[in-house]
Parts: C-alpha cells; sequence; structure tokens
C-alpha cells in the first residue's frame, strides 16, 4: 500500500484555499489542498520555492479608490488601465485598435500554479484587438492601489495578419504588500511584427507573478523584453509557441535585482512546426544579496524540423554576497535542428575598467559605462525613441539607487 | 630650474612575490620625448603600468611625481585628470559602449576634475571632426563601439585621437608600434609628432629601433631587469639595433 505524506499547509497556502473558494474555484482549492504551493522539489520552481518565499497572502482586491501616479509615462503612447484587477474606462483608441473587456482570464490551461490562480481570481480581461498597424506605443498600466492586496488581472491581445505594434506593460501601485498576478495572451496573426516589453515597477514591499502566453502564426515576429525592477519577490513566465512557419521570436529579458530581491524570469518555448527560430537572451544583475534566477526551457516538436534556437543567459554579479541561477532545458523531438544554450556569468571586467578610468573617468561612472553596455543589446533593438529612453533611465535609476 | 613633467625616485614594484621593477631612476623635463629600449620581460609595460595605476601592482618603494605633484597618491582617474596619458600596446574593446560617449565622457570627466565647464556638444563635436581628419578616422569608425572590431592600426590611430583631444602633459606610449604595418606606422608618428610641443614631455616604450626614426627621441634609456642601465642621446638606439640587448645586460651592476 503506498503511504501517502499529506502536505503540511502554511499561512499563505490556507488563505489562498479559502479565497479559491470563495471564488467558487472548487477544483483550484482541492490543488492546493493536495499539493501545497511548489517547492524546490517541483523543477519548475527549483530556484523560486514559493512555499518559503510566499508568507502571507493579503485579502483579495477591492475597487481601487484611490490612484498612485503612473510607473513610467511615455510620450504619445495610448494608455489602457487595470486597477485591482478591474478594466478602468479607455479614452478614444486610434485606429484600427478595438478595446473591450471579458469576464474571467485568458491563459490556455498549465500545470502550474500562477496560471492556475490567474485562471480562477482574474474577474475580467482587458480585450485588445489591433486591426492594423498602430504608431503610438499601447502602454497598459496595470495596478495594485490602496491597502495590501491580492489581486488577478488579465490582457488578451489579438493582432491581425500583417499588423505591428509597440505594447508597454507597467505594474506598479501603493507601497504596500500586494501580491499580483498578471496574465497577458497574445496571438500574432500572419507576418505581424509586435514588440512586447513589461516592466515590473512595484514596490519593494510586494510580490508580482506574470504568465505571458504568445501564440506565433507563419512569418510573424516578436520580441519580448521583461524587466524586473521593482517588487521584493517576481516571477515571469513567458510562453512563446511557434505554430507557424517562418514564425520568430527574440525572447529577452533583465532582472535587476538588489539586497533582499528574489527575481525569476522562466521562459518555456515550443517550437510546434518546422521552420521556426527563436533567440532567448536574458542578463541578469545582481548586487547585495540580491538573488537572481532565469530558466530556459526550449521544446522543439518531433515535427518541427529546421527549428534554430538558442537560449543564452549572461550574469552580472555586482557583489561576493550576490546569486545568480540559471538554467537552460533542451527539449528536442526533431532529429534536424540547430538548438544551444549558453550561460556565463562574472563581474565587470577589470582591464575595462582600468582602461575607463585611465582615461578620467571616475570608478562610479566607468561602472555605470560597463553595465549600460553589458545592457545595450537589450534596449537598442527596442526602436520607438520615448520608449528606449525610458528603459534607460529605469536601468540608470536603479544603478544610481546603489542599493 | 623648471619642474620636471616626469620624475621618477628609486621605483621599485612587483607583482605577488615576484619583484619587476628594482629601482627606477627617471627625469623628464617638459617638452623632452625619452625612449625606453628593452627586451620583452625587462618590465617596461610594467613601468608604464604602474605609473598609469592598475591595480595588480604593489609600490614596495621610490615615488613618482608628475609635474611636482605625487603620482602614486592618486586613483587612475585623478592621474588622468592630473595630465597623465597611457596609449595602451593593447586598447580594451568594450562592448556596447560607443567610442563618441566614451570620448565625451573622458573629456568631461577631465574637465569636470579640474574644475573646468562640460565642453558643449557642438565643440566637442568640432573637436573630434578635427582630430580625426589628421589621423584619417571617418565617422563611421566613431560611431563603432570603443575599439571593437578595430583593426590594430585603428586602435592605435584611436589612442593617439584620444591623446589629442586630452591634451596631457605627460604621454607614455607603451608599444605603439606593435602591430603596424609602415603605412599605419606613419600616420600614427605624424599624429604623435603634431602633439610635441615645449610643454608635453613623451615616454615613448618600444622594443624596436623603428619606432624611433619617425617619432625622434631627445633621450634614449636602456631597460634591462627593472631598472634602467644606460642612458645616452638617439644614437643609443642604433647601437642596440645593431649590437642587441645583450651588452648592457648588469651594466649597472
Amino acid at each position: 500500500m503506498a503511504l501517502t505524506v499529506p502536505v503540511r499547509l502554511g499561512t499563505a497556502e490556507n488563505t489562498l484555499i479559502e479565497q479559491l473558494n470563495s471564488v467558487g474555484a472548487a477544483a483550484e482549492a482541492e490543488r492546493i489542498t493536495v499539493a501545497g504551493l511548489p517547492t524546490r522539489r517541483v523543477e519548475s520552481y527549483h530556484y523560486t520555492d514559493l512555499k518559503m518565499l510566499l508568507k502571507a497572502i493579503p485579502p483579495l482586491a477591492q475597487a481601487a479608490n484611490e490612484a498612485s501616479a503612473p510607473a513610467l509615462r511615455i510620450a504619445g503612447a495610448y494608455q489602457l488601465m487595470i486597477a485591482n484587477g478591474v478594466v478602468q474606462a479607455a479614452s478614444t483608441a486610434p485606429a484600427g485598435v478595438i478595446v473591450g473587456k471579458t469576464a474571467g482570464g485568458v491563459l490556455s490551461t498549465r500545470d502550474d500554479v500562477l496560471v492556475h490562480l490567474n485562471g480562477a481570481l482574474a474577474k475580467e480581461s482587458l480585450t485588445l484587438t489591433l486591426e492594423n498597424s498602430v504608431d503610438p506605443v499601447i502602454q497598459i498600466d496595470r495596478r495594485i492601489e490602496g491597502e495590501a492586496a491580492h489581486a488577478a488581472d488579465s490582457v488578451k491581445i489579438f493582432v491581425a495578419d500583417g499588423a505591428s505594434a509597440v505594447i508597454l506593460e507597467t505594474f506598479s501601485g501603493s507601497d504596500a504588500a500586494h501580491v499580483g498576478n498578471h496574465g497577458t495572451y497574445m496571438a500574432l496573426g500572419k507576418n505581424a511584427v509586435v514588440t512586447h516589453v513589461t516592466v515590473d515597477l512595484s514596490s519593494r514591499s510586494a510580490a508580482h507573478f506574470a504568465s505571458n502566453e504568445y501564440h506565433l502564426a507563419d512569418g510573424a515576429k516578436l520580441r519580448t523584453l521583461v524587466i524586473h525592477a521593482g517588487a521584493g519577490l517576481s516571477r515571469t513566465q513567458v510562453f512563446p509557441r511557434y505554430e507557424g512557419a517562418g514564425a520568430h521570436g527574440d525572447i529577452t529579458g533583465l532582472n535587476l535585482v538588489s539586497d533582499g530581491q528574489h527575481a525569476d524570469i522562466t521562459m518555456d518555448a515550443l517550437h510546434a512546426v518546422p521552420g521556426t527560430t527563436s533567440q532567448p537572451l536574458f542578463k541578469s544583475i545582481a548586487r547585495g544579496r540580491g538573488k537572481s534566477v532565469v530558466q530556459g526551457k526550449l521544446v522543439v516538436a518531433r515535427d518541427a524540423q529546421k527549428t534554430d534556437a538558442k537560449f543564452m543567459h549572461q550574469g552580472l554579479m555586482l557583489s561576493d554576497e550576490a546569486e545568480i541561477l540559471s538554467k537552460p532545458e533542451l527539449e528536442i523531438y526533431a532529429d534536424d535542428v540547430v538548438c544551444g544554450h549558453g550561460s556565463t556569468c562574472g563581474k565587470l571586467d577589470e582591464d575595462s575598467m582600468f582602461y575607463l578610468e585611465s582615461r578620467g573617468i571616475p570608478t562610479a561612472e566607468a561602472e555605470t559605462m560597463l553595465v549600460r553596455g553589458f545592457l545595450e543589446e537589450l534596449v537598442d533593438p527596442i526602436e520607438d525613441e520615448a520608449l528606449a529612453e525610458a528603459l534607460h533611465g529605469i536601468i540608470d535609476g536603479w544603478l544610481l539607487a546603489g542599493k | 630650474m623648471t619642474t620636471p613633467i616626469l620624475e621618477i625616485r628609486n621605483l621599485h614594484a612587483r607583482i605577488e612575490d615576484r619583484e619587476i621593477l628594482k629601482g627606477v631612476n627617471l627625469i623628464i623635463p617638459p617638452g623632452e620625448v625619452h625612449a625606453v629600449m628593452g627586451r620583452n620581460g625587462s618590465g617596461k609595460s610594467t613601468l608604464s603600468y604602474v605609473l598609469a595605476g592598475k591595480e595588480d601592482y604593489e609600490i614596495t618603494d621610490g615615488e613618482v611625481l608628475l609635474d611636482g605633484e605625487n603620482l602614486l597618491d592618486m586613483e587612475p582617474h585623478e592621474r588622468a585628470a592630473a595630465g597623465l596619458f597611457l596609449a595602451f600596446q593593447y586598447p580594451i574593446e568594450i562592448p556596447g559602449v560607443a567610442t563618441m560617449t566614451f570620448l565625451k565622457a573622458a573629456i568631461n570627466s577631465q574637465r569636470k576634475a579640474r574644475g573646468e565647464g562640460e565642453l558643449s556638444t557642438p565643440d566637442f563635436m568640432r573637436a573630434v571632426k578635427t582630430a580625426g581628419t589628421e589621423l584619417n578616422i571617418d565617422t563611421d569608425m566613431l560611431k563603432r563601439p570603443l575599439n571593437v572590431g578595430f583593426s590594430g592600426g585603428e586602435k592605435k590611430r584611436a589612442e593617439v585621437l584620444q591623446m589629442a583631444l586630452l591634451q596631457p602633459k605627460m604621454c607614455i606610449l607603451d608599444e605603439t608600434d606593435s602591430g603596424l604595418d609602415i603605412d599605419a606606422l606613419q600616420v600614427v608618428s605624424k599624429g604623435v609628432n603634431a602633439l610635441r610641443n615645449g610643454n608635453r614631455s613623451m615616454l615613448v616604450i618600444t622594443h624596436y629601433q623603428r619606432l624611433l626614426n619617425h617619432i625622434v627621441p631627445d633621450v634614449v634609456h636602456v631597460f634591462s631587469d627593472g631598472r634602467i642601465v644606460e642612458s645616452g642621446d638617439k644614437d643609443l638606439a642604433l647601437q642596440l639595433e645593431a649590437k642587441g640587448y645583450a651588452d648592457f645586460d648588469g651594466a649597472a651592476a
């Protein structure tokens, strides 16, 4: 007879079970009751042990009564807002953009606790249909305001065949111990070209979770950039699915972690059909006792011949106590593919530092130049100047804060 | 007597347990160009790094004055602002840092350290363009990341460009001829010679006499086993070329 040891549930798990039952999500509640939050024994949470890291879950979010200042303003951007899980009224949309909302969450079912929680707790979703190319940056400003709250929200975006767009999502809110769980589902039509930037700027006391799912049709080109620069605990899951021949993804991300912070970018990509390519490139910069985690999995289906995909992670340690953890995974069922992975980690190059200093550039400024140089590969491809400048501002702000 | 631009007194330095500089004495008056010649491993490049302030070396004895100021007490960037410039034997490639951004940061950092105002962008662009023309450096090269993908000649020309823009009092040229063909050597030498004047001094480190046909020194020093063992005029370089370094080994012993 098999012996089953019941999982000991902690405060956070008990609150989650209560919250799930209160919204009628009995199946999800049961799942937590049986399995608990994932620990390091669950492979995809090996470095981000949620049972350890999530001590408490605040009450489910109520409608927001007040709003903090926008975390990021991009000149000329078309702005949409979701506050405490509620889609806010939008201003007149640019031509070809249809804004709406639907009930419930948007993410496809998968065996992942954050995805399940988002599906169960997101009451409504912002929907965005882009019928043609959109010039202004579309900014989706996602907030959690007021007292500490557990908020789930979601966004569904359809990009028509041949259309192009730059979409920025920012996550911010009041300075409280929020837990945010955000979902974004994006379908790119044939030959659509999309840049999707998601920036976490929530407060240090918050926990930020996001799951971004992408479906790419024939010839679609996607560039993503995840930046973690806010919450004490953050994890963004990126799930690109290359479903049409010629689809290409530049999936990129950056963890900026300081003392006491834990940031995790986890990619799980599926090359489903022949002739698709991707270049996942992630960078980590850690100082103090900060911890950065980057996991990248490339799955190549049996039929997906001629897949060309390479995962790369580069870490920069600015202190001896910092931790950078990287885990590439390849799961390849086809036999004619070019796939690879690489990971490097180190300090700022001493020879480069000396060269800059020998020209009169003081140490702190030389460090900033080298760090900016290290990150240029991620920001440089963002063609919208105002957006690129704002991203530089976030990076410089982090560097200047120095802790 | 005028203050020498560079004065090195009994300088000893080591890396880990190995002593490399074993009592260097050298005085370079304003406007003079001194050459230091020596075989590989004699400590010539160490001397240049120690003067520029590279961390790896421990100074065990001696002192260095730059225009009367104690150089060894300064950080590398302070030495630069005080007027010291090292043209690297192997300039460092720095991906992601645009050459122009670097040049502007270097110029303005030094100006700031000296209490001068920042150079305006138009003035900066004009200065770079003027200096670049002399050295056959086009704007394409300046648009690239610092030294990345530059040929050997381009790297050395970029070093001289920096020297021309930063206007140092004391230039140290570490094996500037290495990796250069004859044409590039001429361009670089011409650039260096254009910077010679009555106030600026230079220390040219090389192991071939060839460079000294182009940059003619006032004084030649022979470096052996961590110190200067012989000094003379430019003919000393010719003797060295003819007879090799063997005759000078242990000359100071």
